[in-house]
C-alpha cells in the first residue's frame, strides 16, 4: 500500500468539498499541503456529449437511478471532479430565514449564512436570465401560476455564456455553468491543492484514509496510479454527499460513539408531470429551469419547479404504456414539463446504513403528508397546466393516461389519492440532506453547528448531510455556506491538530 | 453473471417492448441490436441479486396469466396482455408494482434512450439551443 500525508485531506469536490478546497487553498501559500479525494472522473470539455446514457453513466452514481431499500424512490446524485454541480441545474437560492429558524441549530444564523451564501452567489455570476432567452416550457409556467393567483419567481442561476442546450442534467456542453469543476477547484488548484480524481475512500482510521484509485475508463487519468493508497491527515473534511459521507463514516466504526448517524435523512421527493400543447413549443431550446413557485410551501408543503428532461427519463416517469404512452412521447416538441417536490420531515427512521460489504443503503418511509402533499403538487400543476393552455395533462396520479381540457375543471377529482401508488409511480430526488445533522449533543446530532463530528476534532463534514431537516429549497448555495463555515473553523483549529 | 436467458431475452423484447414501447416493434435489426446491448449493459451494472429478482419477475410476468387465462402471457392475444400488464401496474402488492415498473424502465431505456430514436419524437435539442428560440 502506497502512502501519502498531508496537512488536510477533503472527501469530495461537490458543492461542499470544493468551496472547502477554495477556501482552504491559501494554507498551500504558507506551505501547508492540502488535498481533495474525488471518487469520480474529471471529463474533459468536449467528453460533455449529451448522450442521455452516456452522460449518466459517467456523472451519476448507479446512472442517476440509485434505489432506496425499499425499492420506492430513486436517487440521483453526481460522481464526477465538481461532484453534484456537475450536473445540476444551477439554480441559485439563499435558504429562506424561517428556514433556519425550523432548523433550530444553537449557532446558525441566518444572518451569517445569507452573508457567506451572496459571497458564493457573486462568485458563480449568479443572475437573472433576459426575457429573450426563456423558452416557452418556462413562460407558460410563469404565465399559467399568474392567471391563477400562484406566486412564481424565477430563478437567479450561475451561468456564464449560456447557449440554452436544455443539457444541464448531463453536463453542460458549453462549459457555461459554473459549478465547482468551473470556478472554486481550479481556482484551488492554481493556488496548490491536489485534487485526485478516480479514488474512493474505503474507511477512516485516526486521521488516515484507506483509499482506492482505479481508472474509470473515460475522463482524463487520475494524478495517482492505480492502486491503494493510506493517505494520513492532520484534518479531514467529509463532503461526499448525505449518502456516501454517512456511510463512510458507518463502515469507518464511528456509528456507536454517534447513535443518530445517518439518520434524519431528508430528499425533496419529486415527480415529473407532462402537458401537451396543440402546438410546437420552445421546451428543450434555451435553459430548463427558469422558475418555481412556492406559494403552496408553507400551506400544503410543496414546490413546483419548470424542468425538462430527455426522451428516456421523461419515458420512465410517465404512468402507463402502449400506444397512449408512445402517442405522447412522439411529440416531445410540444411538451410542457413541470417537477413537483415534496417538503419532507426529517425523521429518524429515514436513514443511511451500510450493508454487510459497507456500501450505503438509504431507508426511506413516505408518510401520508408527503403523499398528501405530492397528490396537492399534482393537482396545482395541472391547473396551471391548463392555465397555460395545454390540450392535455398527464399526472402520474390520475384515472386516465390523459386528462383533456375539456376536464380540466374535474382535476380535483381525477387526480385522486388512490391512484397514487408506490412502487406504481416514479418518484425521485436529487436532493439529498441529513445522515450527519448539526446541533449541540451527540445524542441528537453529528456535527456542532461548525461541522466538526462530536468528539472527533480532527473531524468535520461539509456537506447536506449536515442539514438538521430539508432546505426547502435547491440546497446547493447552502451546502457551500456552510462549507465556508467549516473551512473557517479548520483553518482556526488546524494549529492544535497533529498527525496520528 | 449471467445476465437473461436466450428465452428471457425473447420474451422481453418481442412480447413485453411490444406491448409496453410499440415503437420499439418498428425497430430494423440495428435498432434491436442497439436495444438488447444497452438493456445488456444496464443488467451489467446492477447487483447479481437485482438481476436476478428481474429475472425471477419476468418469470412471474410470464407465467401468472395461466392461472387465470390458461396461457403464458407471451400466448394471450394483445389485448389481454395489456390487461394483464395494467394488473401488475395497479397490483395490490406494491412488490408486484415495482416490478412492473422496473420492467418499464428496462424497456423504455432499451427504446429511448437510443440517439437514432429522437428525431421522431421531435426531439432535437442543440448545444445552441438559443439560437433556435425564436426560429
Amino acid at each position: 500500500m502506497r502512502e501519502r500525508s498531508y496537512d488536510v485531506v477533503i472527501v469530495g469536490s461537490g458543492a461542499g468539498g470544493g468551496t472547502v478546497a477554495k477556501e482552504l487553498a491559501p494554507l498551500c501559500r504558507q506551505g501547508l499541503s492540502v488535498a481533495v479525494l474525488e471518487w469520480g472522473a474529471k471529463l474533459p470539455d468536449d467528453a460533455f456529449t449529451g448522450r442521455e446514457l452516456e452522460m449518466a453513466g459517467q456523472l451519476y452514481f448507479d446512472s442517476g437511478g440509485v434505489l432506496t431499500a425499499e425499492g420506492t424512490m430513486t436517487l440521483a446524485f453526481g460522481r464526477a471532479y465538481g461532484g453534484s454541480t456537475v450536473v445540476y441545474t444551477g439554480t441559485s437560492l439563499i435558504i429562506p430565514p424561517a428556514t433556519v429558524g425550523r432548523w433550530a441549530v444553537p449557532g446558525i444564523a441566518w444572518d451569517d449564512l445569507a452573508k457567506r451564501s451572496r459571497k458564493y452567489l457573486a462568485e458563480n455570476n449568479v443572475h437573472l436570465q433576459e426575457d429573450e432567452v426563456l423558452n416557452e416550457n418556462n413562460t407558460l409556467f410563469r404565465d399559467g401560476c399568474e392567471t391563477l393567483g400562484y406566486r412564481v419567481q424565477q430563478f437567479p442561476v450561475n451561468l456564464k455564456g449560456c447557449k440554452g442546450s436544455s443539457l444541464c442534467n448531463l453536463g453542460c456542453p458549453n462549459a457555461a455553468k459554473q459549478g465547482t469543476n468551473r470556478v472554486q477547484l481550479p481556482a484551488a488548484e492554481a493556488a496548490g491543492v491536489e485534487v485526485i480524481t478516480n479514488c474512493r475512500v474505503d474507511r477512516l482510521g485516526d486521521r488516515e484514509l484507506f483509499t482506492t484509485v482505479a481508472e474509470a475508463g473515460y475522463g482524463e487519468p487520475s494524478r495517482w496510479e492505480p492502486g491503494d493508497y493510506r493517505v494520513k491527515a492532520r484534518a479531514v473534511v467529509l463532503a461526499a454527499s448525505a449518502v456516501n459521507s454517512p456511510a463512510l463514516l458507518l463502515r469507518s466504526g464511528f456509528g456507536a460513539r454517534l447513535p443518530v448517524l445517518g439518520r434524519y435523512f431528508t430528499a425533496h421527493p419529486a415527480l415529473i408531470l407532462v402537458a401537451e400543447h396543440d402546438r410546437p413549443i420552445s421546451s428543450f431550446y434555451g435553459h430548463p429551469k427558469s422558475f418555481y413557485c412556492d406559494h403552496f410551501t408553507a400551506s400544503h408543503g410543496f414546490l413546483l419547479e419548470t424542468c425538462m428532461y430527455f426522451p428516456f427519463t421523461t419515458a420512465k416517469n410517465l404512468i402507463g404504456f402502449g400506444a397512449e404512452h408512445a402517442e405522447l412521447m412522439r411529440r416531445m416538441d410540444r411538451m410542457q414539463m413541470i417537477l413537483v417536490l415534496a417538503i419532507d420531515p426529517a425523521l429518524p427512521e429515514n436513514r443511511v446504513t451500510v450493508d454487510a460489504n459497507g456500501d450505503p443503503v438509504v431507508h426511506y418511509r413516505f408518510t401520508e403528508e408527503v403523499l398528501t402533499a405530492l397528490l396537492e403538487s399534482m393537482r396545482a400543476s395541472a391547473r396551471i397546466f391548463f392555465a397555460a393552455g395545454a390540450r392535455r395533462v398527464h399526472a402520474p396520479a390520475s384515472a386516465s393516461f390523459f386528462i383533456g381540457r375539456e376536464d380540466a375543471s374535474r382535476v380535483d377529482e381525477l387526480i385522486a389519492r388512490r391512484h397514487l401508488k408506490l412502487g406504481r409511480n416514479s418518484i425521485t430526488s436529487a436532493h439529498l440532506m441529513g445522515g450527519c445533522r448539526m446541533g449541540t449533543s451527540p445524542a441528537d446530532s453529528v456535527t456542532d453547528a461548525w461541522g466538526r463530528v462530536h468528539g472527533v476534532p480532527w473531524l468535520s463534514v461539509a456537506d447536506a448531510s449536515l442539514f438538521p431537516r430539508a432546505a426547502e429549497i435547491n440546497p446547493y448555495v447552502t451546502v457551500m455556506a456552510l462549507a465556508d463555515r467549516v473551512a473557517e473553523k479548520v483553518r482556526a483549529d488546524l494549529p492544535e491538530l497533529g498527525h496520528a | 453473471m449471467q445476465s437473461l436467458t436466450e428465452r428471457e431475452w425473447e420474451f422481453l423484447t418481442t412480447c413485453l417492448a411490444a406491448r409496453i414501447a410499440p415503437d420499439s416493434a418498428a425497430f430494423d435489426a440495428d435498432g434491436r441490436r442497439r436495444f438488447r446491448e444497452i438493456v445488456a449493459g444496464a443488467l451489467a451494472q446492477r447487483p447479481e441479486a437485482m438481476v436476478k429478482q428481474i429475472r425471477l419477475f419476468l418469470g412471474v410476468l410470464r407465467r401468472a396469466p395461466a392461472l387465470r387465462y390458461g396461457r403464458t402471457l407471451d400466448r394471450l392475444s394483445p389485448e389481454r396482455q395489456d390487461a394483464v400488464l395494467r394488473w401488475f401496474q395497479d397490483a395490490p402488492v406494491q412488490k408486484l408494482r415495482q416490478g412492473l415498473w422496473g420492467v418499464k424502465a428496462l424497456v423504455y431505456m432499451g427504446t429511448y434512450a437510443q440517439p437514432e430514436v429522437a428525431p421522431g419524437l421531435h426531439y432535437t435539442p442543440s448545444f445552441d439551443g438559443n439560437a433556435h428560440l425564436h426560429a
